[in-house]
């Protein structure tokens, strides 16, 4: 009798525990997936809550993204997240197995009025923000003299120092090294990447590898690795707060990340509604470059952005202007995984 | 509480009887039943998903060793593989060295002394493993707190590396493992009857030999406990690596991370997983030759 009573009250947990796990949606609600920290608070109060107000819909956030949940939501049909931040090269892969929503009509629509780059869209995605991977060097250790291009921050008798690097394969740092090694920015594409390896070999016992953007800023700002590859907004925002860095845009990279909708969402709709109220709302695009430091989607945000903080801006002229390329993610959606075995292979060297 | 289990008889089993010996192999009394709620949440969340992971390993992308195989071909993995039992181990070395004097200490020390000891231990202990880490950066990095007083007062001219190397992964480690070591070891040693040490002493022993061959070998059971805490803890290590070590100083913990975020391995990851989990086992079955684990651990002193 006991023995039964025991695995009637253990089915009964199980049955229980597994049931608490099924998820859903309700119909009037969003759930919004992004990197998290202040940059997710600020993309949330610049461009989420606002449309959640006027179109009735409450906005539920979550993050950071992870790649490993949003393939087991899709692939378990348990889809939590209607909107995720992604980085591109995963959006195209994602997009092409079948993972992500394609986006209808009215979203393309929205966009090409918005004049986004077309380069910066796949089937599934929209970009959200820009930002570009620059020179950020430290003004006490560097006064005047601080290098202008990659040839200059692969350099280090000239400019010595350690030098900060994402570890990262799409952290521009392949690209970094074909410009310094003297590739035309027209031809980076597809990447060289013995020639990198072998540019990169000439100061590895120099390079500091950070994993976050506080890490990247810390590096800088401490000295300890007075010139580092950034992300832009990281450093612009650090030196407003009284940090001794600065950004450097000579052959700046330019990069983005996308919004996508995992396959199977049930709200999915309410995404979509978003994505084109995005794409026609450069309004809040701008409050978020000014909120977050990041550059917006659309070119039409860069002229409602207060002048003081133009120059700064990804996507803005001033930073175009002096960039080397666009990062192209279809070519590292389709080797991404080859040169990230083969990039910590050699880290671990 | 008791868990009552049929006695063999010593007789063959017919198949007849069989029934009821399994029926009497899962009588349970009353008390037996507060065992259940524990039960039930270690199989669902720890028995089917490390079922789940070793399937995993054998399953995912195609059935068979496949995953297996690749750790082995590239020798980079096998290295991280060595790496990460070198650290645990030299960190299990460190805190033993560390950790034994300090216990010791705590024993012998006035009632003030003892509580100041103990709050050192514990407060770090109390502490997020994050917060620590991140407060050791401060403290190591080439224009940190330690390097930047060490040349103020000229005793280098260059900043002395630690991080991002061995060392200060093991600095890091250590700093966080030693409450688990210290803590079992205080609590064997606090029983250890002192009168014991005297008697030794009494019937002509050094006082140093009356600590080597009587204190010592009681407080075992202690140690045991601390260096298996500290040493299976320290396999699994990840945020202080990560953040207080280089490239060369990978350990499994960030690899297996790595191919789950990032490359989405999920099959890779498992079979690492799986080969940490062999891996510790055989060397605690080597271990366990060597000296009786569970009377080191269970034997009261």
């Amino acid at each position: 009798m006991r023995t039964k009573a025991i695995s009637l009250v253990s089915t009964a947990a199980l049955v229980l525990s597994v049931a608490a796990c099924g998820g859903g949606e309700d119909s009037d609600s969003l759930t919004v997936t992004m990197w998290g920290g202040q940059a997710q608070d600020a993309h949330v109060k610049s461009y989420f809550t606002p449309w959640g107000k006027q179109a009735d819909v409450s906005i539920r956030q979550d993050s950071p993204t992870d790649y490993a949940k949003l393939d087991a939501q899709v692939k378990s049909g348990k889809v939590s997240w209607g909107l995720a931040e992604v980085e591109p090269n995963y959006a195209k892969s994602a997009c092409d197995a079948g993972k992500l929503e394609k986006l209808p009509e009215r979203v393309i629509e929205a966009a090409q009025k918005a004049e986004i780059d077309p380069a910066q869209m796949n089937d599934c995605a929209i970009p959200i923000l820009q930002y570009t991977f620059s020179i950020a060097y430290n003004t006490d250790t560097f006064g005047d003299a601080h290098p202008t291009t990659w040839a200059e921050f692969f350099d280090t008798e000239a400019f010595p120092g350690k030098r900060g690097f994402w570890k990262y394969v799409t952290g521009g740092i392949f690209e970094a090294a074909l410009l310094a090694d003297g590739v035309a920015p027209e031809d980076l594409y597809p990447l060289d990447l013995d020639r990198a390896f072998k540019k990169l070999d000439t100061i590895k016992d120099d390079i500091v590898w950070y994993d976050t953007g506080d890490q990247q800023v810390q590096l800088v700002a401490s000295g300890e690795a007075p010139l580092v590859q950034a992300w832009n907004g990281r450093i612009t925002q650090a030196a407003k707060a009284g940090e001794p860095v600065a950004n450097e845009y000579g052959e700046n990279l330019i990069s983005y990340d996308q919004i996508v909708t995992p396959k199977g969402y049930d709200n999915v709709e309410l995404a979509q509604d978003w994505m084109v109220w995005f794409l026609e709302n450069p309004e809040a695009q701008a409050d978020d470059v000014v909120a977050s430091g990041y550059g917006p989607a659309s070119p039409q945000a860069v002229d409602l952005v207060p002048e003081d903080i133009r120059p700064d801006v990804a996507g803005g002229a001033a930073v175009n202007d002096q960039s080397a390329a666009l990062i192209d993610y279809n070519y590292w959606a389709e080797h991404y995984d080859e040169v990230t075995k083969r990039f910590n292979t050699w880290i671990a060297q | 509480m008791s868990l009552t289990k049929s006695v063999s008889t010593g007789r063959s089993v017919r198949p007849r009887a069989r029934s009821s010996r399994l029926r009497a192999y899962l009588r349970v009394d009353g008390w037996g039943l507060l065992i259940l709620p524990l039960l039930v949440f270690l199989v669902v969340i720890f028995v089917v998903p490390l079922g789940m992971l070793i399937a995993k390993s054998f399953t995912d992308p195609t059935v068979g060793l496949d995953n297996y195989r690749e750790i082995f071909a590239e020798s980079l993995y096998l290295k991280i593989l060595t790496n990460t039992f070198v650290i645990a181990l030299s960190v299990t070395a460190v805190t033993l060295l560390l950790a034994y004097p300090y216990a010791y200490l705590m024993t012998i020390a006035t009632p003030m002394w003892r509580t100041v000891l103990l709050l050192l231990v514990l407060v770090p202990f109390w502490t997020s493993v994050l917060v620590r880490s991140f407060a050791l950066v401060l403290l190591l990095r080439d224009t940190g707190v330690l390097n930047t007083i060490a040349q103020d007062v000229g005793l280098i001219s260059e900043p002395f590396p630690i991080m991002r190397s061995m060392k200060g992964v093991i600095f890091g480690m250590v700093q966080v493992a030693l409450p688990f070591a210290v803590l079992p070891m205080y609590a064997t040693m606090r029983n250890i009857d002192t009168r014991l040490t005297k008697a030794a002493q009494g019937l002509g022993d050094r006082p140093s030999g009356a600590f080597w061959r009587v204190f010592v070998p009681l407080s075992m059971p202690g140690v045991a406990a601390g260096l298996l805490l500290t040493f299976i803890q320290a396999l699994g290590y990840y945020i202080t690596p990560a953040m207080l070590g280089g490239p060369k100083n990978t350990m499994i913990g960030e690899l297996i991370v790595q191919q789950v975020s990032t490359v989405l391995q999920f099959g890779f990851a498992a079979a690492l997983a799986v080969l940490l989990l062999g891996t510790t086992f055989v060397l605690l079955a080597i271990a366990g030759r060597f000296m009786n684990l569970e009377r080191m651990l269970m034997g009261r002193s």
